[in-house]
């Protein structure tokens, strides 16, 4: 009891702020995604699951194509994301000098803001012959006969999308492996040089099991990063075509935040984060009995 | 396999990768300083074929930029220092004090952690729309305060369970109490946590488009540059010199930051703190 008083002048002041802005919003939004709210009059009333019917229901299944694109992107921009922040990584640290210069210069775009970043890639992707990208496929490499309209078109607008998020986010993962390559024993490897392990058998059985914490932790955090995809939405291609490169959080705020519809926007909201504890629970999982197997 | 050819190939992978990395940025400093025409430089080019200052003459006179900075930069560094006076005084109490439910308390902010926080800011926006401070600097900063508390009091619980007992106890021994502790003890021996934490919550500020946007785009007065320069890109769409002019105004805080505190920006610490089982 008397530690319970001695930590409240520490705990509270912190913890006001999080139930008026974290704990208690969280509520609301889930009471919000089931009722209809008027800002004017400040009114709510209840709905049932008028929010989420409305969402599936639509005739341009905007929801669907939303929910489509998160997952295209973590399934596109998580591994390759990985992979070339490893390969990164063990380049740069195999490396006798200038590894800090290429960490330095590999990491600019991890601090670079997603808005700039975005509309860089807009002037790159651009649709005329002028576009960089258009420009070297077409005049340099010869493989495409004419521009690519990159930004107006479904696959074409998730491609620059997907590029963005791999650009932006691969430093980041290489300096993580970096970190974690340096902290494995040289005894192992000595002990498979002695062994006669070839480079492959090194890289299987030493160092992708040494670093899966690393990469545990990097598939979370790009997970949850693929729910938040927003930015790149609204600068490149704006959902265009009709809501196919769209993501869940653009669709939430141009539901709310253009067309003020507060019950559906809270509705996004509600099945976003169910997705994203179900996706991190579900990875938690399958990691697990990995191990166990690893184990054997 | 040859030694030296393979480290050759390793350096030619690497320095293809750079310039992969950094393209983006010469064409925005390129183009910053380029003569606006009304089509794009074909063929594209980095370095400009005139060199102007115009776009950033643009900027400054007709956009008023320096306003926006400082707008940003004022609701920057509050929103970091408050974050940590109050994460860090939370963290202490989960560290060090055995408070009654304190293990209860923990879980619920780790569980809010999994979620993003701008699922949220439809009930965001109408609590702080609610006390009328829509469209000001405060509310804005008081949202981010908010919003910030679980995650950073989650990273520094972490060091400050690191230290050790004994050197705390020492202090009690003195007849000095738990703020005793936390100002000549802790506080110091975290130090490089705490400017971890400092630049992560500077930068995540600094860029925010979303909260920003959504709190204060009722105010043209209290904008900050993130919402400026995606106006810019709106209002002109194909003056891309303008809107890259705005873009390296803004990222030159980032950048010297950067240069100045990179240690922190490598996170050794965090991945520590936040993998190790």
């Amino acid at each position: 009891m008397e530690n319970t008083k001695k930590a409240l002048p520490f705990i509270l002041p912190g913890f006001i702020l999080a139930v008026i802005f974290i704990f208690y919003p969280t509520i609301r939004n889930i009471v919000i995604s089931f009722s209809e709210y008027n800002l004017i009059q400040r009114t709510m009333t209840f709905k049932g699951l008028d929010n989420y019917i409305a969402l599936i229901k639509e005739p341009q299944n905007r929801f669907f194509l939303a929910y489509r694109n998160n997952i295209l992107y973590a399934l596109v921009v998580t591994p390759i994301t990985l992979f070339l922040g490893l390969i990164l990584a063990s380049s740069i640290n195999s490396l006798k000098r200038f590894s800090v210069s290429f960490r330095t210069i590999y990491y600019l775009p991890v601090i670079t803001s997603w808005i700039i970043a975005g509309l860089v890639f807009k002037y790159l992707f651009n649709a005329g012959i002028q576009g960089p990208i258009n420009y070297l496929l077409l005049e340099q490499l010869h493989i495409i006969k004419e521009p690519i309209n990159w930004l107006k078109t479904e696959w074409g607008g998730n491609f620059a999308i997907w590029v963005l998020g791999i650009w932006k986010n691969v430093g980041y993962a290489m300096v993580l492996y970096m970190a974690a390559l340096q902290g494995i024993s040289k005894s192992y490897y000595e002990a498979a040089e002695i062994e006669g392990a070839n480079r492959w058998q090194i890289l299987r059985r030493i160092t992708i099991p040494s670093i899966k914490p690393i990469t545990y932790f990097l598939t979370i955090q790009l997970l949850i990063g693929s729910f938040n995809v927003f930015l790149q939405v609204l600068v490149l291609t704006g959902g265009e075509p009709r809501g196919q490169t769209s993501s869940l959080q653009y669709l939430l705020y141009s539901r709310t935040f253009e067309l003020y519809k507060f019950g559906e926007g809270a509705a996004i909201g509600v099945i976003t984060a169910v997705s994203i504890l179900v996706f991190t629970i579900l990875l938690n999982k399958s990691l697990h009995q990995d191990n166990v197997f690893g184990a054997k | 396999m040859n030694r030296n050819l393979s480290k050759i190939i390793i350096m030619i992978f690497l320095i293809a990768g750079i310039f992969i990395a950094i393209y983006p940025f010469l064409v925005m400093i390129g183009n910053s300083f380029e003569v606006f025409t009304f089509s794009l430089p074909n063929p594209p080019r980095i370095f400009p074929k005139e060199f102007t200052l115009d776009n950033y003459r643009e900027v400054i006179f007709d956009y008023e930029i320096h306003k926006y900075f400082f707008n940003s930069f004022s609701i920057t560094v509050l929103t970091t220092v408050f974050v940590i006076m109050l994460a860090a005084l939370s963290a202490y109490a989960f560290a060090k004090i055995p408070f009654l439910g304190r293990n209860v308390l923990f879980q619920v902010y780790i569980f809010t952690l999994m979620i993003p926080g701008v699922l949220n800011i439809i009930p965001q926006f109408l609590t702080i729309n609610s006390v009328g401070l829509i469209g000001t600097r405060f509310g804005l900063i008081l949202l981010y305060v908010g919003t910030g508390i679980c995650g950073n009091t989650f990273f520094l619980k972490g060091f400050f369970q690191q230290i050790q007992n004994e050197l705390l106890e020492s202090v009690v021994i003195d007849g000095g109490n738990h703020f005793t502790i936390f100002t000549k003890i802790v506080i110091p021996l975290a130090k490089p946590a705490i400017a971890t934490l400092a630049v992560l919550t500077f930068l995540g500020t600094w860029d925010d488009f979303f909260t920003a946007k959504v709190i204060l785009a009722a105010n043209q007065n209290v904008l900050t540059l993130p919402i400026i320069i995606h106006r810019i890109n709106g209002q002109h769409a194909t003056k891309f010199g303008l809107v890259f002019a705005a873009s390296l105004i803004t990222l030159i805080p980032v950048i010297i930051l950067y240069i100045v505190a990179q240690k922190y920006f490598i996170v050794g610490g965090l991945t520590e703190g936040a993998v190790k089982e």
